[in-house]
């Protein structure tokens, strides 16, 4: 059946097409250029994307080094969840943070009912929609971003992005050196919904928190730039 | 999906008499349009954007031969199975085949229009598989035993009170208050949670589809189309043909319209693609991966006069906008699609005959091609259905010789000045005691409703040729 359907839709299509070669089709494509790109709200890439990422209901940690990130972490699950106990992916990077430091216990693999606090370490931080990108694999199972009550995610300042487009760019360069990804995942926020009278709920069936941890040389006026963009905006409601 | 779009006047006449039903749909139509504003204000740019998507769209439509195969090429690379189908039947017959090959009888399903198109629950349901709706709305009107009422938020037109009792009604968990909007939704998310932790199969759609890397773009909120495509061991992606976009980029640009027209948010939570089953060093994902698309009649839309209604993104704007919408609500309209784009498309993808009343059901003000992200000329593709409907002969007889007669009389401008003014100064002559008219004959459908004003006793070009005369 769907051979002949493949055939006869094929040949539907190619009835009432531009008949243009390949090179025709691509040089076609290349003259219509770019789409226009949402304004960064902040003076500098990290200002952005942390005033973004407030915007879209996280919250947000600045740290200058490793060391200091495993002490926001710590900190982080104990203050709202009285443990030390996480789960996150194989990821190289995670591995060799100085967890022992903090006295956080990670457990590297993929989450297990239970287990409500999960590590990310972001491949991309992209300005323009506040979001952080993780890709699917050992490094990353997609149940480490799924199905924890609280998601948090470091992302380096050198990883930071101004928009999309920047985003695959980087992302294309990726895949030149390692095999093509299952799952590309921008994450902007926690799980929400507005499908009931349209008002907006956290934790429709993903994390109920998200938290980002962005970690390098973050401009000292950063954060405090980020919130006072977010803070007007953090009472609007919006719709599912 | 079951149409009765051919009742749509009386699917109108009956969701207008419920007071409260209508009472949601207005603060709805006051709401949705604010936030989409407010969202576009702030981009600054929609009208650069809004070209260039609809530059990119129609590039992919007017090459969708080259990227269709590209597509396919790219996917197959990436380890999936292709398939084809021309009609929804085609569709709901290979999905249950790959359902039957695995012996799945749990799918946990993420929202999908295509799928409603085809009436693909109904189908598996039929086959005894277990299907269950996992986006909150579709599973609310699922378990209402319901249709969508709106592409976006399928069961906006329900209130929370009406949700609750569904719930206490539905779910078998004891005593339980259920008192806020949070409680709902906490519930809904652990009942939903075990589906999918045991479903076998799970089938989401496709916002896009990229021709140079074969990945397919899947935007939520809520992640659980996420779920879906990442939990069970065998994934089916459902959409159709013209989905496909050049690049990736591309398809965050479109994200960039879609999202702020659909809910206002400047991006949604979860905007993740998916190329296709788990690799040989991975611990998760599907072990199998497929592709339906789905053609049901776009090839002949991409051949026809109404080859721009393919670029619609489906973010729900024009429905948001519509005043007629607004005041009969998605159901009336009879099929998948409602408001504009569904009274193009529903005739379209299934017949003329079958929604005649739907092209009619347009006041011409223009707000939905003000407002859409594709700039599809919507009020321009009804009028050409309109006058499909005359020209094929669909439209009530009557009707057709009155629109013959008026033709002819408009372009002879002598006889038509001459008729006007009699009939005007008639008009004025009988009603200039009572001043309007409860009743006149080839004026029921106005008279029905209110009373027809009499005139004041002469046309405007009698008006227009008097002044000239006096100014002279």
């Amino acid at each position: 059946m769907s051979d002949s359907a493949r055939a006869s839709i094929f040949a539907r299509i190619r009835h009432s097409g531009s008949g243009a070669s390949a090179a025709e089709i691509a040089a076609a494509r290349e003259a219509l250029g770019r789409a226009p790109a949402a304004n960064l709200p902040g003076s500098d890439l990290c200002s952005s994307f942390l005033a973004n990422v407030l915007l879209n209901r996280g919250t947000v940690d600045v740290v200058g080094n490793r060391s200091e990130a495993v002490t926001a972490v710590g900190k982080y699950i104990y203050q709202h969840y009285r443990t030390h106990r996480l789960v996150a992916g194989n990821d190289p990077r995670l591995a060799a943070m100085p967890w022992r430091d903090a006295g956080v216990l990670p457990r590297f693999g993929e989450l297990e009912a239970g287990e409500t606090v999960a590590l990310s370490y972001a491949r991309l931080g992209v300005a323009e929609i506040g979001a952080v990108v993780t890709f699917t694999g050992k490094a990353n199972p997609a149940a480490n971003n799924l199905l924890p009550e609280n998601h948090i995610v470091v992302v380096d300042v050198a990883d930071l992005v101004p928009d999309m487009e920047m985003a695959w760019s980087r992302i294309a360069h990726a895949m030149t050196t390692e095999q093509r990804p299952r799952g590309i995942n921008f994450i902007a926020g926690p799980s929400s919904t507005g499908d009931i009278e349209g008002k907006l709920v956290y934790g429709a069936h993903g994390p109920r928190h998200w938290h980002v941890i962005l970690l390098g040389e973050v401009p000292q006026a950063a954060l405090g730039e980020a919130q006072a963009i977010a803070a007007p905006a953090a009472t609007t409601g919006e719709l599912d | 999906m079951q149409q009765y779009s051919d009742t749509f006047l009386d699917n109108a006449s009956a969701a207008l008499a419920d007071k409260d039903k209508a009472d949601v749909r207005d603060a709805m139509a006051l709401f949705t349009p604010l936030v989409r504003n407010a969202a576009m204000d702030q981009f600054q740019h929609f009208e650069e954007l809004r070209q260039h998507v609809k530059q990119v769209r129609q590039h992919s439509l007017d090459n969708l031969g080259h990227y269709l195969e590209s597509y396919e090429q790219q996917a197959v690379k990436n380890g999936n199975q292709v398939h084809f189908a021309n009609t929804g039947d085609e569709l709901n017959s290979i999905v249950l085949d790959i359902c039957q090959q695995h012996s799945a009888r749990r799918i946990a399903k993420g929202k999908s229009m295509i799928t409603e198109e085809t009436g693909l629950n109904a189908f598996l349901e039929r086959a005894n598989l277990d299907v269950m709706e996992t986006d909150l709305g579709e599973y609310i009107i699922q378990e209402a035993g319901e249709t969508p009422s709106h592409i976006v938020g399928p069961a906006l037109h329900k209130s929370a009170a009406e949700i609750r009792q569904l719930f206490l009604d539905r779910h078998d968990l004891g005593e339980r208050e259920l008192e806020t909007t949070e409680d709902l939704v906490s519930e809904a998310r652990e009942v939903l949670r075990e589906h999918f932790l045991n479903a076998q199969v799970g089938i989401i759609g496709a916002n896009a589809l990229i021709a140079e890397n074969g990945y397919s773009m899947l935007v939520t909120n809520e992640g659980n189309g996420d779920l879906c495509a990442n939990l069970p061991p065998v994934l089916i992606i459902c959409t159709s043909v013209d989905r496909i976009l050049p690049r990736a980029e591309d398809a965050t640009a479109m994200l960039r319209l879609l999202v702020r027209s659909a809910t206002g948010q400047a991006q949604t939570c979860y905007t993740s693609f998916y190329s296709g089953p788990r690799r040989e060093q991975d611990i998760d994902g599907p072990m199998e991966t497929h592709i339906v698309l789905l053609d049901n009649r776009r090839s002949d839309i991409l051949a026809s006069d109404y080859r721009e209604m393919l670029q619609c993104i489906r973010c729900g704007a024009c429905l948001n906008h519509c005043p007629i919408f607004a005041s009969v609500g998605g159901h009336a309209y009879g099929w998948v699609y409602p408001g504009p784009m569904g009274s193009v498309l529903t005739p379209l993808l299934t017949s003329l005959e079958q929604s005649q009343a739907l092209p009619n059901a347009c006041t011409s003000c223009g707000r939905c091609a003000e407002v859409c992200p594709a700039d599809i000329p919507l009020p321009d593709l009804l009028r050409d259905l309109r006058h499909a409907e005359i020209e094929e002969k669909i439209a009530a007889p009557r009707w057709r010789q009155g629109l013959r007669i008026h033709a002819w009389l408009a372009r002879q401008p002598r006889l038509y000045q001459l008729f006007t003014g009699m009939g005007i100064a008639l008009l004025h002559l009988l009603g200039r005691k009572r001043g309007s008219f409860s009743k006149l004959p080839l004026a029921s459908g106005w008279t029905s409703q209110r009373d027809f004003p009499s005139p004041q006793g002469r046309t405007f070009m009698q008006q227009y040729k008097a002044e000239r005369k006096h100014r002279e």
